[in-house]
């Protein structure tokens, strides 16, 4: 813990962080948000042909802290790239304190017409690559003796919706992988938590891309209203700072007070 | 600035229980990142030094002598909160606490006991939280952060009071939660491992065996709770509500096999 006062324990200067997936929203306002805190960041993508995005997310953490961030475009479902990735954060930044994987691939569609393909495309973009993410990023904490690894999942992890049940699957694996792997690496200095997402209101999201699948799940929603993807930040700062220093395996749900209700 | 989404700068905090322990660190951070204070607890002495230790950050400290398994003084806690400072922003619903005595054979237990046990740790909660409701609905804020436990969620031999209470916590916080969401009240629970408060309980500490038990292989210092519920109780967390957030070293994510007990590799 931070000795002085107590807000200074969620300030993340001197912290070297790298997230992955920063070209979506989500990923993006995550980069912010811990660069907002006050971390020297590596901004990695998830899908090659994305450093247009990227440098967008670059220019928003200059002006967030003056910093020149590292912008890195790779293909997250290969593995290489991931290594190079994670060491390349070490020699740019110092060292790997924090993780943010915000790795996702949204994918609806009937159960009955999902093919092999489908299977292996959707567990790979919402789940594999979280894993070796994991394995990477944690292979330099675990050397490190220290870091704290955020998975970006969705409230989907722990409720059912129809025509998203190889998504589902996936975003449930990557909220049992965080406990697991928090478990497993409890006693070597690693902390692994997971952040649920609400319905998103972001042009990315479905909630957005039909209107009347939106409209009907407002009036759903306890507050009436969707997620913006910076509304993650104080959860993914509380989780990322060492004002969190005895929550591991642990998930934050970002919804609006969705899963409290039937 | 996502940090100063932190501050409780202007806030009214009421907290339960703050006459010793975690009520009391919960008070001083509170006031440390902000807030003024209302002290609530059994003790009149005791709260006098909760009061001390907020007013050397240079914060308000009201202190309000309150048995809060006393309805009728659990609203005189509330009303007496806003006549000092015109509003209530935050309550945490600290008080509480197991009975060893009380966790007995079923059939030992009595239906006073039983009451005892659920008014201790749930009633409590309840009136707490009906006595300043209407104050946050008329500010059109607030945030209730009620102190369940990992019994909460979880089962304790013998251990039917506390358990049956905090888990009513945990269902009485999502409650709240969806029905005051659109008057922009966030209602969660702290799901807190276990905190040895400064080891001043010999025999406890004995049993806790130094965390031993827990994933991350110690327990818990007061000083790791305080920014969870500045967390909980700041604009940092208003997309948040229905929520409980364990702190406890990773104990709730396991329970499948004991700490320390691995499955051996089969690759």
């Amino acid at each position: 813990m931070a000795s002085g006062n107590v807000l200074d324990g969620f300030s993340l200067e001197g912290k070297c962080a790298l997230v992955i997936g920063a070209e979506s929203a989500v990923g993006g306002a995550a980069a912010v948000a811990l660069a907002e805190a006050g971390a020297k960041l590596l901004v990695a993508s998830q899908e090659p042909g994305t450093d247009k995005a990227l440098k967008e997310v670059a220019k928003a953490i200059q002006a967030a802290n003056g910093n020149k961030t590292t912008t890195r475009t790779q293909n997250a479902a290969i593995r290489a790239e991931l290594s190079a990735t994670a060491d390349l954060a070490v020699n740019e930044l110092g060292g790997l304190h924090i993780l943010v994987n915000a790795l996702d691939v949204p994918a609806f569609g009937p159960a009955e017409e999902a093919d092999d393909t489908s299977f292996e495309r959707i567990i790979e973009n919402n789940l594999k690559t979280v894993w070796m993410a994991c394995q990477e990023g944690g292979r330099v904490m675990l050397k490190q003796g220290s870091g704290s690894i955020v998975n970006i999942t969705s409230v989907l992890a722990e409720r059912g919706v129809p025509n998203a049940v190889l998504y589902c699957a996936a975003k449930a694996g990557v909220l049992n992988l965080t406990r697991a792997l928090a478990l497993e690496w409890a006693r070597r200095g690693i902390r692994v938590n997971a952040l649920e997402a609400g319905w998103l209101d972001d042009e990315s999201s479905v909630a957005a891309k039909d209107a009347e699948f939106g409209k009907t799940l407002l009036k759903y929603l306890p507050d009436n209203k969707l997620i913006k993807p910076e509304e993650l930040g104080g959860a993914l700062i509380y989780l990322v700072s060492s004002a969190s220093s005895f929550v591991t395996g642990e998930s934050i749900a970002v919804d609006g007070g969705l899963r409290a209700r039937v | 600035m996502i940090l100063d989404s932190l501050k409780l700068d202007g806030k009214i905090a009421l907290i339960t229980g703050a006459g010793r322990g975690l009520g009391r660190a919960m008070a001083v951070t509170f006031a440390e990142a902000g807030a003024d204070i209302v002290a609530a607890s059994r003790t009149q002495a005791q709260l006098e030094q909760t009061a001390a230790e907020v007013k050397q950050t240079g914060r308000k400290c009201l202190i309000v002598p309150t048995d809060v398994t006393n309805s009728e003084q659990v609203n005189a806690m509330a009303a007496a909160a806003i006549k000092e400072f015109g509003r209530l922003d935050i309550l945490v619903n600290n008080a509480g606490g197991g009975d060893d005595s009380a966790a007995r054979p079923i059939e030992q237990i009595t239906d006073a006991e039983w009451r005892r046990g659920l008014d201790t740790n749930l009633s409590s909660q309840f009136y707490a939280c009906r006595a300043v409701l209407p104050q946050m609905v008329k500010q059109q804020r607030g945030k209730i952060i009620n102190l369940s436990s990992g019994y909460g969620l979880r089962g304790g031999k013998h251990n039917y009071m506390y358990v049956c209470a905090k888990g009513g916590v945990i269902q009485l916080t999502r409650t709240l939660a969806l029905t005051y969401a659109q008057h922009n009240i966030q209602a969660n629970c702290i799901v807190p491992g276990i905190f040895p408060h400064g080891g001043e309980n010999e025999q406890m500490m004995k049993f806790f065996k130094g965390g031993k038990f827990i994933p991350v292989g110690r327990l818990g210092e007061d000083a790791e709770l305080g920014p969870l519920a500045i967390f909980l109780a700041a604009d940092a967390s208003n997309h948040i509500t229905g929520e409980f957030i364990a702190i406890d070293g990773g104990g709730l994510a396991g329970g499948i096999s004991p700490t320390g007990v691995v499955p051996p590799s089969s690759h």
